[in-house]
C-alpha cells in the first residue's frame, strides 16, 4: 500500500464526479491536440504552397525594394557585380538547397484583340524549378516537368488571364513593357502553359524566361530584381537567414548610406503570416481555455474532497500522519487525476488526428483546397499534459494545504 | 512508573463572546500498564482530558507529560510523529479509512509512520489480526464489516504499533451489549499480553466494571478516583 494507491482508490471513492472532472479534463486535452494539430497543419501546408511555389524561403533585394515592390521599379535591382557575391555566399552556406535569380516588371500582355496589364516574373526554369519545385504542380495546362518549363519565346500565363482574353497553350501574345530609362519595347511569345492563379486579390502573375525579360528591357548588364532563396531545413529557416544576412552586411552600405541590400523571410513578405499568427494566437487560447477548466475542476474537485473527509484527515493525523504526507496524499490525488486524464485526452487527440489523417479535411483558402493531414503534433502533447499536471498541482496545493494544516482535534470533531 | 502525568491543567475553550473552563486545575499521575476509566456526564472534561493525553491539544496552564515527554512543547510534525511512535488512538464512530481494506487499515501507522519492512509489517498485522480474530476478513473494507468487527479492526490497529498507551473515547457507544462485551474483553485481554496502557472516556458501566481505577470528573474538575478494590 502506498501513497499513490491510497489517492487511486479516494480517487475512485467518488466515481461520478471523479468522471465528470476527468472528462472535462480529456475534452480540453482533446480540443487542444486537435485544434493543434489541425491549425498547424493548415499553417504548414500553405505555408509549404506559398514558399515552394511562389515566394522561396527567403528573398534578397537591394535595399527599398520590398517597400516599393507594388510598383515592381527597374531602377532597384541588384546590380551584376553584387550578384557574383551573393551567389558565393549562398553556395558556401551548407544549409542553402538552391536560389532562384528573378527580373520582375509591370507589362501590358495583349492577345491583339483586347490588353491587360500583368506582372511578370521572368525566370531561369531550372533555378525556379529547383527553389520553387511547387510551381510544376502549379501548371494545370501546357507542358509540365521542370525541364519543359518556360523555355525561351514562351509565356506562363495565370488562368484569370487565359479565361479572360481567350488563350490558349500555344495562343500568341505580345508583351509589351518599359525599360527603366522609359523606352517602350514589345515581344512576341507563345504560351506555353496555364498556372493556378497565385494567393492574392489580382493573381495576374505570369512567368517569362529572364533571357526573353532582357531583350524585352534591353538590359546590358545581368542585374536582377531579387533572388528568391529554398533552405535545406525550414525549421532552421530564421538561423540560416540570419547568417545570410550578416554575410550580407559585409558587402558594405550603398550611396545612401544604408545597407545595400536586405533580406526579408517570407513571413516578411506574405500577408498570409498575419493568418498564421491568428492561427497560433487561437492555438494559446484554446491552450488558455484547457487551463482554466483544470483550474477550476480540479480545485473544485479536491475542496470538495478535502470538505467531505476532515474526519478522516482527523484520523490520520491522530494516529501520526505529518502534515507533510497529509498534504502529499491530496497532491497526489490531484496529480494523479491529472496525469491520467491527461494521457486519455491525449490518446484521444491522437486517434482523432489519426482519423482525420486517413480521411483528410479539406479547407479551401483563397483560390486553393488544401487537404489537411494533420500530423500528430507530439511538442502540443507534451505541452499539454505538462500544463495539465502543474495545473493540477497548482489546484490541489491550496486543498492540500488546508487539509495538512487541520489540528487534529477540531477535524476528529467532523467524523 | 508513571506513562501520563498531569499538573495543574487546565484548558479553556474561547471565542469571541464566550469563555468555557472544560479543566480547571488536573492534578494526576498514571501508572503504566492500567486499564483505567475516567468517567462523568456529558460536557464534564472527559474528552478534553483524553485529547491532551492523546497529544492532539495543549493546556491552556499547566504540564502534561506523556511517555516522559511534556507535550506543550511539541510543533506539530513533531506532535504527529510522537503520536505514531507511542499512542494508539481508539474512536466511538471506529474511524477506519473508508478506501483501504481490513489488513490496508492496520497495516496503515505502520507504513505512514513506522516505515518498516513488508516482512515485518506482514508479521505485525496478521498477528494482531488472528488476535482480534479478524484474519479471515483482512481483505474486506469497512463498509462490508459489523460495527462489532470495525472495532476490533480499530484495536488491531491502535496495538500494531506497540504503544505505550491506547486512548478510547466511548469505544463502545455504537456497539450492542453482546459486541461491547467482546471488545472490552479483547482490549483487556491486549492489555494483559503486551502491558499496554488502556485510558477510556466512558459512560459505559460494562467498561467502567472492568477498569483498575475510575476517575470521575465533573465540571472540569476530578471528583473522586476509585480503585479496582473499591469497586
Amino acid at each position: 500500500m502506498s501513497i499513490v494507491k491510497i489517492a487511486w482508490r479516494n480517487l475512485l471513492r467518488y466515481k461520478r464526479r471523479t468522471a465528470l472532472t476527468a472528462a472535462l479534463i480529456i475534452i480540453g486535452v482533446l480540443m487542444v491536440i486537435v485544434f493543434g494539430g489541425i491549425g498547424n497543419s493548415f499553417k504548414s501546408e500553405v505555408i509549404e504552397s506559398l514558399t515552394s511555389s511562389n515566394l522561396g524561403d527567403f528573398q534578397i533585394h537591394k535595399t527599398g525594394y520590398v517597400g516599393s515592390m507594388d510598383t515592381l521599379p527597374l531602377t532597384m535591382n541588384i546590380p551584376e557585380k553584387a550578384i557574383k557575391t551573393i551567389e558565393a555566399t549562398l553556395k558556401n552556406n551548407p544549409e542553402i538547397a538552391a536560389f532562384s535569380e528573378r527580373i520582375r516588371f509591370g507589362a501590358m500582355i495583349s492577345n491583339y484583340e483586347q490588353t491587360t496589364n500583368v506582372r511578370l516574373t521572368a525566370v531561369d526554369p531550372a533555378q525556379e524549378t529547383a527553389t520553387c519545385p511547387g510551381i510544376v504542380e502549379r501548371v494545370q495546362d501546357g507542358k509540365t516537368g521542370k525541364d519543359a518549363l518556360i523555355p525561351q519565346g514562351t509565356i506562363l500565363i495565370p488562368q484569370n488571364i487565359a479565361q479572360g482574353m481567350k488563350l490558349k497553350v500555344g495562343s500568341e501574345t505580345v508583351i509589351i513593357a518599359t525599360n527603366k530609362d522609359g523606352s517602350v519595347n514589345g515581344m512576341m511569345l507563345t504560351v506555353s502553359g496555364i498556372t493556378e492563379n497565385v494567393q492574392g486579390p489580382q493573381g495576374k502573375d505570369a512567368y517569362i524566361n529572364i533571357e526573353d525579360a532582357r531583350t524585352i528591357l534591353r538590359m546590358e548588364s545581368g542585374e536582377i530584381s531579387e533572388i528568391a532563396v529554398r533552405v535545406k531545413n525550414f525549421d532552421k529557416l530564421e538561423k540560416t537567414a540570419a547568417a545570410v544576412k550578416a554575410e550580407l552586411a559585409k558587402m558594405g552600405a550603398g550611396q545612401n548610406g544604408k545597407q545595400m541590400l536586405e533580406l526579408h523571410t517570407w513571413s516578411e513578405l506574405s500577408p498570409f503570416s498575419s493568418i498564421a499568427n491568428i492561427i497560433s494566437l487561437l492555438l494559446l487560447m484554446t491552450r488558455f481555455i484547457l487551463l482554466f477548466i483544470v483550474l477550476v475542476s480540479v480545485l473544485n474537485v479536491m475542496t470538495m474532497s478535502v470538505y467531505e473527509r476532515i474526519g478522516e484527515i482527523g484520523t490520520i493525523a491522530a494516529i501520526g500522519t505529518s502534515p507533510s504526507k497529509i498534504m502529499g496524499l491530496f497532491l497526489t490525488e490531484g496529480f494523479a487525476m491529472g496525469l491520467l486524464s491527461s494521457i486519455a485526452g491525449a490518446v484521444l487527440g491522437v486517434v482523432t488526428l489519426l482519423v482525420l489523417n486517413a480521411v483528410k479535411l479539406p479547407i479551401r483558402f483563397g483560390n486553393r483546397t488544401y487537404l489537411i493531414a494533420p500530423e500528430i503534433p507530439y511538442t502540443e502533447i507534451a505541452l499539454s499534459i505538462a500544463v495539465v499536471l502543474v495545473i493540477s498541482l497548482i489546484a490541489t496545493l491550496l486543498p492540500a494545504i488546508k487539509a495538512a494544516k487541520m489540528e487534529p482535534v477540531d477535524a476528529l470533531r467532523h467524523v | 512508573m508513571s506513562i501520563v502525568t498531569l499538573e495543574n491543567v487546565t484548558k479553556t475553550y474561547a471565542t469571541d463572546t464566550v469563555s468555557v473552563e472544560a479543566l480547571k486545575g488536573i492534578n494526576l499521575s498514571l501508572d503504566a500498564g492500567a486499564f483505567i476509566s475516567f468517567i462523568g456526564p456529558s460536557g464534564s472534561g472527559k474528552s478534553t482530558l483524553l485529547n491532551l493525553m492523546g497529544c492532539l491539544d495543549k493546556p491552556t496552564n499547566g504540564k502534561v507529560t506523556i511517555a516522559g515527554r511534556e507535550i506543550g512543547s511539541m510543533d506539530r510534525k513533531t506532535a504527529a510523529q510522537f503520536r505514531g511512535d507511542h499512542i494508539g488512538f481508539i474512536f466511538q464512530s471506529f474511524n477506519l479509512i473508508p478506501v483501504l481494506t481490513v489488513y490496508e487499515n492496520v497495516e496503515y501507522p505502520l507504513i505512514m509512520v513506522r516505515r518498516e519492512s513488508p516482512e515485518k509489517r506482514k508479521a505485525k498485522v496478521m498477528e494482531l489480526l488472528e488476535k482480534v480474530g479478524m484474519a479471515d476478513q483482512k481483505d474486506k473494507f469497512p463498509g462490508q464489516l459489523s460495527g462489532g468487527q470495525k472495532q476490533r479492526v480499530a484495536v488491531a490497529r491502535a496495538l500494531v504499533t506497540e504503544p505505550k498507551l491506547v486512548l478510547a473515547d466511548e469505544p463502545t457507544a455504537n456497539l450492542d451489549h453482546a459486541t461491547a462485551y467482546s471488545v472490552i474483553r479483547l482490549m483487556h485481554e491486549m492489555q494483559e499480553k503486551y502491558s499496554t496502557t488502556f485510558i477510556f472516556a466512558t459512560h459505559d458501566p460494562k467498561v467502567v466494571k472492568e477498569a483498575e481505577t475510575v476517575f470521575t470528573i465533573e465540571d472540569g474538575l476530578i471528583v473522586s478516583v476509585q480503585h479496582g478494590g473499591e469497586k
